[in-house]
C-alpha cells in the first residue's frame, strides 16, 4: 500500500427541495455557478489538486444525465489517465439492498479495498469552497484521531435547519454535533461542512458493522453519526464558503462573485478550479453596451446594459435590454428593451422584446429552463 | 494503416517580418483573436474537413508551438486512427536534416508520410487566417483526375506581383505559373495550399534528390516541373476570407477585422468551429469603473479601464483609468493605472506600467512578450 494515498467519496444525496425549480431535472451538484462552472467542479477540483486519483460518486437515480454530460471522461479533472478513475453509484441501490436485507455497503467496501488507499475523504457539493485537502490530511495525521471533520464559523443567517453544528472543545476536537435549531442562542456557529478524512481501513470496518446494525445508508449521515461515538478532530476552514441550500443562498453565492475579495478567494487561490472545457468564441461588447460590475463567460454578444449580473456562455443581450442583479445561465436570448432585475434565468431561456421580469433581493424570481417568456413576471 | 489524405502543415517559417512577435516563437504560434494562435485556423480546418492525421513540420523556435499542439486533443486529433505528429529536423547518418524549403521539408519527412501511407498529401502553411473545406478541394482534385491541385484566390491585380500567379484555361487547368511576376497575366494567386497524389510526388522528390537536389520549394521548383512534365495541374477557387498575417500591419488589421460581428470568418457559426487549446480561467470581470465598446473580451480578464475597438486576450488586466483603443492585448498582459494604449499590439505577459503611453503616430506600436514598459505600481 502506498502511504498517504487518498481516495474520495463524493456525493451528498440529500434532496434540496428549497432549490426547486432549479433542481427539477438535475442534482444540486450540476447547478451552474458563476457563468461557467457547476457546483461539483469545486469538490472535484479540490480532489484533483490533492492528487487523489480515484473517486466514488453517489447520485440519486434519474439525476445523472447532466452529471455525465458535464464530467464526460473526467479529463478536465485529471480522471482519465491510466492510473486515475471514477465510479458512479446510485443511492437508490443502497436503499433497495437495505430493504431486501442485503449488505448494502458492500459496493463501497469493495471500492475502498481496491483503491489501496490509506485515507478516504468524504465530501459533497453543497458547501461551496476551495479547500486544500492535503492540509486537512496533514492535520489529520498529526491529530492521530479516527476522524477529522471540517467546519467553518458561520453567521446564524447562513445556516439552514438541515445543517449540523459542531461543539469544538479546547483541544480542537469535535465534542458533539447536533442539528441546527431556530431556538439556538448565539450569532456564530461551527457549521459542519460534511467534509471528513478517515483511515480507509477503519472506514471499511465501520461500514461492515454499520450495515449489520441497520445504520443509515447515506455515508454522510453515517459519518456524521459517528462523531458522537468516536474521538474526532475538528479542522477549521477559513477560506470562502457558501452554504447552498435554497434559492436565496444559491443566488447570494453567485452574487458573492461580484465582490472582488470573495471572487479572488474562491477562484484565484493557489488551487485552480477546473471545469468542462468549451471552445467558445470571445464575448463581443457592442458600441452601445453599458456594463458595470458584472461577469460574463465567452460566446456572448452584449449590446444592452448589465449591472451586478452574471452572464453565462453563448447568451445574447440585445440593444436596450437592461439586466440588473441577475444570474443568466447559458444560451439565453434577451430581446430588445427587456428589463430583468433580481432574477435567475435557467439555461436556454428566451425573453421577448419589452418584457419585464422583476424579483426582489430576498426572493429572486426563477425562470425555468427552456422557457419562452412573453409576458411580464413580477414577484413582490 | 491506410490514410486517404494526410495533411502536412509547414510551420517552420521564421516570420521575421513580425519582428519582436516572432523573436522567440514560430509565427504559427503567435496569439490571435483573443484566445487563438494562428495555427488554430489551419488545424481546425483539418478536423472540420474530416482529416484525421496531421503532420506539423516545425523548425524555428518550436517550443511554444509544440507546447500548444501537444497531443492534438484540443482539436480532437487524439482518437483511434487519428493523431497529430510534430516533425522536427533531426540528425541522421546521412547528415543533418534541416529544411531548406517547403518541398525539401516534405522530402525530409518521407519516412513519416510512408508510415501513414496516404493516397493524397495536403500541403498547408500554418500562418493564414481563414476557414476552408479541404474535403471539397479533394473532391475536385479527384473529379479532375489531377496530379496536383493548387488552391487559388483572386487578389487585386496591383498586388498580384507579390504572389505566385496562376494562368488557367477555361477548365481551371493551370497552364502557366509565375512566381512573383513583374507583369502578372492574371490575378489568381496561389494560397500555398496543395493536394498532391502522394505516389507521384514521392517519385519526383526521390528522383530529384538522388540527382541534383533542385526540388527545394513547391512554388519555385515543384509546380513548374509538374507543368513542364505535362502533369494534370488544376486550380481550386477559394473565395472566402483569407488573410496572410505575416507582417505587423496585416496581423493588427486581421485582429481588428476579427472584432466585428459581421466578419466574413463567421466565427459564431457552429457548423465550422475553431478549436484552440483551452486555458483554465474564471469568467471575465468588468468593474464599476470600466467601459467596453466594440471589443472582444475572453476568460480571466479584469477590466477597470476603458476599452474601445480592441481585443483583450485570456488573463489580461486593465487597471483603473487606462484607455485602450484599436489595440490587441495578448494573453497575460497587465496594463497599469492611467496608461494610454492606442494602435498597438501588446505581447504575451507584457507589463505596461502606470501612466505609460504606448502610441506612435501613423504606425502600429509593438510591445514584445514579457517586455516591461514604465514602472509597475506596488499595489494589488
Amino acid at each position: 500500500m502506498k502511504t498517504k494515498k487518498m481516495c474520495a467519496i463524493l456525493g451528498n444525496v440529500s434532496k434540496f427541495h428549497e432549490l426547486l425549480p432549479l433542481t427539477e431535472n438535475r442534482p444540486l451538484d450540476t447547478l451552474p455557478f458563476d457563468c461557467k462552472y457547476r457546483l461539483i467542479d469545486f469538490p472535484l477540483s479540490s480532489i484533483a489538486n490533492a492528487n487523489i486519483n480515484s473517486i466514488f460518486m453517489v447520485f440519486n437515480d434519474g439525476e445523472t444525465r447532466s452529471v455525465f454530460d458535464h464530467i464526460g471522461g473526467g479529463k478536465e479533472w485529471n480522471l482519465d489517465s491510466l492510473q486515475n478513475r471514477y465510479f458512479v453509484y446510485f443511492y437508490q441501490d443502497f436503499l433497495k439492498q437495505k430493504e431486501q436485507g442485503l449488505p448494502y455497503f458492500d459496493s463501497v467496501i469493495d471500492y475502498l479495498e481496491k483503491s489501496e488507499s490509506e485515507y478516504t475523504v468524504l465530501t459533497g457539493s453543497n458547501m461551496l469552497c476551495n479547500i486544500d485537502l492535503r492540509a486537512v490530511l496533514k492535520s489529520h495525521r498529526n491529530q492521530k484521531k479516527q476522524m477529522t471533520v471540517v467546519y467553518k464559523r458561520m453567521k446564524r443567517e447562513e445556516i439552514s435547519l438541515n445543517d449540523s453544528i459542531i461543539d469544538v472543545n479546547s483541544e480542537g476536537n469535535a465534542a458533539s454535533i447536533q442539528k441546527f435549531k431556530e431556538s439556538e442562542k448565539g450569532e456564530q456557529f461551527n457549521l459542519c461542512m460534511g467534509i471528513y478524512i478517515v483511515q480507509t481501513k477503519w472506514l471499511i470496518e465501520q461500514l461492515n458493522i454499520g450495515q449489520k446494525n441497520d445504520h443509515s445508508p447515506s455515508i454522510h449521515i453515517f459519518l456524521e453519526n459517528k462523531i458522537a461515538e468516536e474521538s474526532t478532530a475538528a479542522y477549521e476552514y477559513t477560506g470562502y464558503l457558501s452554504n447552498i441550500h435554497d434559492v436565496t443562498s444559491y443566488y447570494k453565492a453567485n452574487m458573492d462573485m461580484l465582490d472582488s475579495n470573495k471572487f479572488n478567494s474562491l477562484m484565484y487561490s493557489k488551487q485552480k478550479i477546473y471545469t468542462k472545457l468549451k471552445n467558445e468564441v470571445p464575448t463581443y461588447y457592442s458600441e452601445n453596451s453599458l456594463v458595470k460590475n458584472s461577469q460574463c463567460a465567452t460566446g456572448c454578444i452584449i449590446e444592452g446594459s448589465l449591472e451586478n449580473s452574471l452572464i453565462s456562455r453563448r447568451s445574447i443581450v440585445k440593444n436596450g435590454a437592461i439586466i440588473k442583479h441577475s444570474i443568466v445561465m447559458s444560451n439565453a436570448k434577451i430581446a430588445e428593451n427587456v428589463v430583468i432585475e433580481y432574477a435567475i434565468l435557467d439555461k436556454n431561456v428566451t425573453v421577448e422584446a419589452g418584457v419585464k421580469i422583476i424579483g426582489t433581493p430576498e426572493h429572486p424570481i426563477v425562470i425555468e429552463k427552456n422557457q419562452v417568456v412573453s409576458t411580464d413576471k413580477w414577484r413582490k | 494503416m491506410k490514410t486517404e489524405m494526410l495533411a502536412m502543415i509547414l510551420a517552420g517559417g521564421q516570420g521575421t517580418r513580425l519582428g519582436k512577435l516572432t523573436k522567440n516563437i514560430a509565427k504559427p504560434a503567435v496569439p490571435f483573436g483573443g484566445r487563438y494562435r494562428i495555427i488554430d485556423f489551419t488545424l481546425s480546418n483539418c478536423i472540420n474537413s474530416g482529416i484525421k492525421n496531421v503532420g506539423v513540420v516545425t523548425q524555428y523556435q518550436p517550443l511554444a508551438l509544440n507546447n500548444h499542439i501537444g497531443n492534438g486533443a484540443s482539436w480532437g486529433l487524439d482518437g483511434i486512427n487519428s493523431g497529430v505528429t510534430i516533425l522536427q529536423p533531426y540528425s541522421s547518418s546521412d547528415g543533418e536534416k534541416w529544411f531548406e524549403g517547403t518541398a525539401h521539408a516534405i522530402y525530409q519527412n518521407i519516412s513519416y508520410i510512408d508510415q501513414m501511407d496516404p493516397q493524397y498529401v495536403l500541403i498547408l502553411s500554418g500562418d493564414h487566417i481563414y476557414k476552408m473545406n479541404y474535403e471539397t478541394m479533394l473532391e475536385e482534385h479527384i473529379a479532375n483526375n489531377a496530379s496536383l491541385t493548387v488552391a487559388v484566390i483572386e487578389v487585386p491585380i496591383e498586388e498580384a506581383s507579390r504572389f505566385g500567379i496562376m494562368n488557367t484555361d477555361e477548365n481551371d487547368r493551370i497552364i502557366e505559373f509565375d512566381e512573383k511576376p513583374a507583369e502578372p497575366k492574371s490575378n489568381l494567386a496561389s494560397m500555398g495550399i496543395y493536394i498532391f497524389n502522394w505516389g507521384r510526388l514521392r517519385n519526383v522528390l526521390l528522383n530529384s534528390y538522388s540527382k541534383d537536389g533542385q526540388m527545394l520549394d513547391f512554388g519555385k521548383h515543384v509546380i513548374p516541373s509538374y507543368l513542364e512534365a505535362g502533369e494534370n495541374v488544376y486550380s481550386y477557387h477559394f473565395d472566402g476570407y483569407w488573410k496572410d498575417v505575416g507582417t505587423i500591419d496585416s496581423l493588427w488589421e486581421a485582429n481588428m477585422e476579427f472584432i466585428r460581428l459581421e466578419n466574413e470568418l463567421d466565427m459564431r457559426n457552429k457548423s465550422w468551429r475553431m478549436f484552440s487549446k483551452n486555458t483554465i480561467s474564471p469568467p471575465h470581470f468588468i468593474t464599476e469603473t470600466a467601459s467596453v465598446k466594440n471589443s472582444l473580451v475572453v476568460d480571466g480578464c479584469y477590466v477597470a479601464g476603458s476599452v474601445k475597438n480592441s481585443i483583450l486576450s485570456t488573463d489580461v488586466q486593465i487597471k483603473i483609468g487606462s484607455t485602450i483603443e484599436n489595440s490587441v492585448i495578448m494573453p497575460g498582459a497587465t496594463i497599469g493605472k492611467n496608461a494610454k494604449i492606442k494602435n498597438a499590439i501588446i505581447g504575451e505577459n507584457a507589463i505596461i506600467g502606470d501612466n505609460a503611453v504606448v502610441y506612435k503616430e501613423n504606425d502600429i506600436e509593438v510591445v514584445g512578450y514579457s517586455e516591461v514598459i514604465g514602472v509597475q505600481s506596488d499595489e494589488d
